[in-house]
């Protein structure tokens, strides 16, 4: 397998396989968050804002992937 | 007029040569800025001695024996410096050095024209009225726009024969552009337009290279502008425009002090509100048409987030002293076991630290340019979808993610301004923090019931 072939396999897998990780991550923060805005209804603002928080972190990871992707991708 | 003159002169000698310096080591070459570091700081330390002893000779001490050590002393200093730049000017680029050393004269002489100007009347009759300053400044701008070219263009005549070196220069660029055309394509903005109208043009290609940064200084500028005009009047009853600003800072105000608490907040306040939304207006810049976000490139996102880690340290240096900073990077050891983990928590927090800009930044320019990319994706599918039938437009497939990027923006431009705020929140003493964290505890079971 030669480098373009490896790249042009890897880099699309590679983000998908960042996403599954950032997605689980997406769902347990939002799971928590729903349950906690449901208990606690009148400290909703709060807990969207620390869940926003949080969610960006998750999220970054994927977006890291992505940036490796883009910078790999004239590469291919 | 008197030392307090020759006190600024050096100062600024000081400023503007280290500055120049630097530019010159990374944008030519590092010999020739650590030859013009050289030349300045010769002269400048030539004045200072020369300024001394001259002092010394004519000051009301004169006759005293300290007064002739003095003056001995920095005759001696001129000597030796006279044996250091023997030295250095056999063994660094000479014109770097002349240049350096005529840059504190240089500097003299301008302060000195300045305050000549200062006083004189013409200048108060030009600055008497707003208006007439300002058309006198831009006939200044538009005369240098003509003029410079023109300079530019006489020197490079001069050296007119090496072409082959320009061809090849140019077969570079060629090549650069080519291989920049394969990449990913965001939308034409204004800028790339402007540069395919005029390829050979010096100020379009210059543009073009500089593309983001010409776009965060438009948009610094509009956002100058609209502060500057809500604010110039202001009123108890204010009008649409300030009472608009007067929500969103007040908003960002209330946002920031719930985080980092009402004693920090008109202190860091103006920063990061401003930070939060310049970031906001660059990543919707790039939904205008024929307009591009300078958030899409990473080097205006990792400069922004360098400004974030380099503010963070000096919190942490100011408010905390600089055994403090170390305590804080050590893990804050108090006992035993903390003394135990202090090798290990160096590392952890030094690496944490740093990853700090790499995370606020690769964050937010993956967002926008993903952002910038979908948009793109989802143009060229509905353009291809109505392909066969030739029309000039096709589905306005990417309308659902306009939406989304609309919102992307907003929570992009937030969680920068949020964890930066957080950022700083850790670098802060610790005390009133966790005085806070119990007086919300003991809050929390009222609130419940």
């Amino acid at each position: 397998m030669d480098l373009h072939a490896a790249l042009s396999l890897g880099l699309p897998l590679g983000i998908g396989i960042a996403a599954i990780g950032s997605g689980i991550g997406l769902g347990l923060i939002g799971q928590g968050a729903m349950q906690a805005i449901g208990r606690q209804p009148e400290a909703t603002a709060k807990i969207q804002l620390a869940m926003i928080i949080i969610a960006a972190l998750a999220e970054a990871l994927t977006i890291y992937a992505f940036v490796t992707m883009f910078l790999l991708s004239g590469k291919i | 007029m008197g030392l307090e003159f020759l006190v600024r002169v050096r100062r600024t000698a000081l400023i503007s040569g280290g500055l120049l310096s630097l530019m010159i080591a990374t944008y030519g070459r590092l010999p020739l800025g650590i030859a013009f570091a050289a030349g300045v700081a010769w002269s400048l330390i030539n004045l200072f001695l020369l300024e001394q002893l001259i002092v010394t000779l004519t000051g009301a001490d004169r006759r005293e024996t300290s007064s002739w050590l003095r003056a001995g002393t920095s005759l001696a200093g001129l000597l030796l410096l006279f044996a250091a730049g023997a030295w250095t000017l056999s063994h660094l680029s000479i014109r770097a050095q002349l240049l350096g050393f005529l840059l504190p004269l240089g500097v003299i002489v301008l302060k000195a024209l300045s305050t000549v100007t200062l006083q004189s009347a013409a200048w108060r009759a030009i600055t008497a009225s707003r208006w007439r300053a300002a058309a006198i400044v831009s006939v200044l701008l538009v005369a240098a726009w003509w003029i410079v070219p023109a300079v530019l263009h006489g020197a490079r005549a001069e050296d007119a024969p090496d072409v082959s070196t320009q061809q090849a220069e140019t077969s570079h660029q060629a090549t650069a552009h080519g291989e920049q055309e394969s990449g990913p394509q965001k939308f034409p903005s204004v800028i790339t337009v402007l540069a395919r109208a005029y390829p050979e043009a010096g100020w379009a290609r210059f543009l073009d290279r500089n593309e983001a940064i010409a776009f965060a200084l438009l948009v610094a500028f509009i956002l100058c502008l609209v502060c500057f005009v809500a604010t110039r009047n202001p009123q108890m009853i204010p009008t649409p425009l300030q009472n608009a600003l007067e929500l969103v800072v007040e908003g960002l105000h209330n946002f920031i002090a719930g985080i980092i608490g009402e004693k920090y907040a008109p202190r860091f306040v103006p920063f990061l509100g401003t930070l939060g939304l310049y970031i906001w207006l660059m990543n919707l810049f790039g939904l205008l048409p024929f307009m591009d976000s300078p958030t899409s490139s990473l080097n205006v996102t990792f400069a922004l987030g360098l400004i974030v880690f380099v503010y963070a340290q000096w919190i942490g240096l100011r408010e905390l002293g600089p055994l403090g900073y170390v305590d804080h990077m050590l893990g804050s050891p108090r006992d035993l076991t903390g003394w135990l983990l202090a090798p290990l928590m160096l590392p952890i927090h030094v690496l944490g630290e740093l990853a700090k800009p790499i995370s606020l930044s690769c964050r937010l320019f993956g967002n926008i340019f993903g952002e910038d990319m979908l948009l793109v994706a989802f143009v060229s599918l509905g353009i291809t979808c109505l392909a066969s039938l030739h029309l000039p437009f096709g589905l306005p497939l990417q309308l659902p993610f306009l939406l989304l990027a609309l919102l992307t923006s907003t929570l992009q431009a937030a969680v920068f301004m949020v964890l930066s705020t957080i950022y700083f929140l850790l670098m802060l003493p610790h005390e009133d923090h966790d005085h806070e964290e119990a007086h919300s505890h003991s809050a929390t079971p009222a609130q419940a019931h």
